[in-house]
């Protein structure tokens, strides 16, 4: 079948309303051919699950089982620096299977469990009430500047003993290592300079943990390599990677989920009558509604079938966590922002073995957030309601999202 | 003689991850819909089964002493 819609999924339109456009895909088109990029368009929530769940049919490691040119197309004269992001990418441990993933998770997978990450919520909570303070006499502030992006650069930086002074520095390289799902033909300098920044700023601090490990996680990565699981440039791509990782998500789900209550000032009220108590559902609420990351893509290891179409071994495949999300099968009146939604098994942080490792310490982050907005801004408006996405496939992100009070 | 205990899996939370069968691999299987059951809850030791239920990362294994019904986890 031929679906009516179009296939650039970069188009202003589908980077400002998501929704629209893969919703159509899912009624339409579940399993959908896109053309243009030659890949796979899954947009429904049991295929999703089924797919993230069948890691055996489906490989993660998509850049180094893809000997195809990199899509949207990027300059000849940058396929050097594209193989330098192959092999960068590759090494991530989120981008291998088992048996491989299995062990390199195992290193990792201790320190970010949902009672290790209840240690850092009065940490979470210490940096939230900071942040917040800077700007209560100025009587507004850029969610994006002033809350969402310095949050997580905190707790993260925290996590890996990175020393203060350097924070801005690593938001630098993690907005260049952004590029990696945006769509310009010319992106390949800035993401590479991102990636090699990262390798050549997180170097030193790895040799100091391997000489002197210590509690940080920067020390639990390092240990991989001393048990021969990680080379050491996968120590230090994983690094680097678990510092984006937690920046890019998080920011968005603390917009995305601020701008929900700016857009739904009954659910506002609900939660500024019990900031504490209702927190955790709202959060989950948010991060189903408008979640952080909108797509992640497989390799498929072998010919499947998926919803009458035959998937071919080798070809691209695309799940959209945001259509998933909203599908009307799994979720009553998916389109309504309800944040006392429960059962809530949304697609927010994937599903299966890949499944994300830092969700918990993004739910503490999201709760602790959400609930000391209620409990000190419970009046704030929105400056404007023009708002702007980054041009990007795989995050949901804003550019700003300033408000004020008083 | 080790205490008997009773494992529930809520599968409302569980994303089949699949770390508990790594923990504990005589008490956890997954399903065909890939997620996990505690198919033998005296498959492994006390101390394997409680580690697996910490490594959730759902929170979604429920741990109770079969005699006493006093929760063990979360």
């Amino acid at each position: 079948m031929t679906s009516a819609v179009q296939d650039d999924m970069f188009t202003p339109d589908v980077i400002a309303d998501p929704y629209a456009y893969y919703g159509r895909l899912r009624d339409e088109d579940p399993v959908h051919w896109n053309d243009k990029y030659q890949l796979w368009v899954v947009t429904r929530h049991n295929d999703l699950v089924w797919l993230t769940r069948h890691h055996e049919l489906f490989s993660s490691a998509v850049f180094k089982n893809d000997p195809r040119p990199a899509y949207p197309a990027i300059d000849e004269s940058d396929l050097g620096l594209y193989e330098y992001v192959r092999n960068y990418q590759g090494d991530q441990f989120i981008q291998h299977d088992r048996p491989d993933h299995l062990e390199m998770r195992k290193v990792v997978h201790g320190y970010f469990t949902p009672k290790s990450l209840e240690e850092w919520r009065p940490f979470v909570q210490k940096a939230v009430k900071q942040l917040l303070d800077a700007v209560e006499d100025k009587g507004r502030m850029d969610v994006m500047r002033d809350l969402a992006t310095p949050l997580p650069v905190l707790v993260i930086a925290e996590m890996m003993g990175v020393p203060e002074p350097d924070r801005p520095y690593i938001r630098e390289l993690a907005e260049k290592l952004l590029y990696i799902g945006r769509g310009e033909y010319d992106r390949m300098p800035i993401l590479t300079d991102g990636m090699k920044g990262m390798i050549e700023y997180v170097s030193p601090l790895v040799d100091e943990r391997l000489e002197n490990p210590g509690e940080d996680f920067i020390s639990v990565l390092a240990s991989g390599e001393k048990q021969g699981i990680f080379t050491r440039h996968q120590v230090l791509v994983n690094t680097s990677l678990l510092l984006l990782a937690g920046h890019e998500t998080t920011i968005n789900l603390l917009c995305n989920g601020t701008l929900a209550f700016i857009q739904h000032p009954d659910q506002w009220a609900k939660l500024k009558k019990d900031p504490a108590g209702a927190a955790k559902l709202a959060t989950e609420e948010c991060l189903r509604y408008d979640s952080p990351v909108k797509s992640i893509q497989r390799i498929a290891t072998q010919d499947v079938e998926m919803s009458g179409k035959v998937l071919k071994k080798d070809d691209r495949v695309r799940w959209f966590i945001s259509s998933a999300n909203r599908d009307p099968s799994m979720f009553e009146k998916p389109d309504t922002f309800d944040i006392e939604r429960w059962p809530n098994q949304h697609v927010a942080f994937g599903s299966g073995i890949h499944h994300c490792l830092g969700a918990t310490l993004a739910r503490v982050e999201g709760q602790e957030v959400f609930k000391a907005l209620a409990e000190r801004f419970p009046g704030f408006q929105i400056d404007n309601e023009a708002l702007e996405y980054q041009p990007s496939i795989t995050f949901r992100s804003l550019k700003s999202l300033p408000i004020h009070w008083q | 003689m080790a205490r008997k205990l009773r494992v529930r899996v809520d599968h409302l939370l569980c994303v089949g991850n699949a770390m508990c069968e790594t923990y504990a691999p005589n008490v956890f299987r997954l399903n065909d819909d890939r997620q996990s059951e505690a198919v033998d809850p005296a498959g492994d030791s006390e101390e394997k089964i409680l580690e697996a239920a910490e490594n959730c990362p759902m929170s979604a294994i429920i741990v109770e002493d079969a005699d006493t019904g006093e929760q063990l986890f979360p």
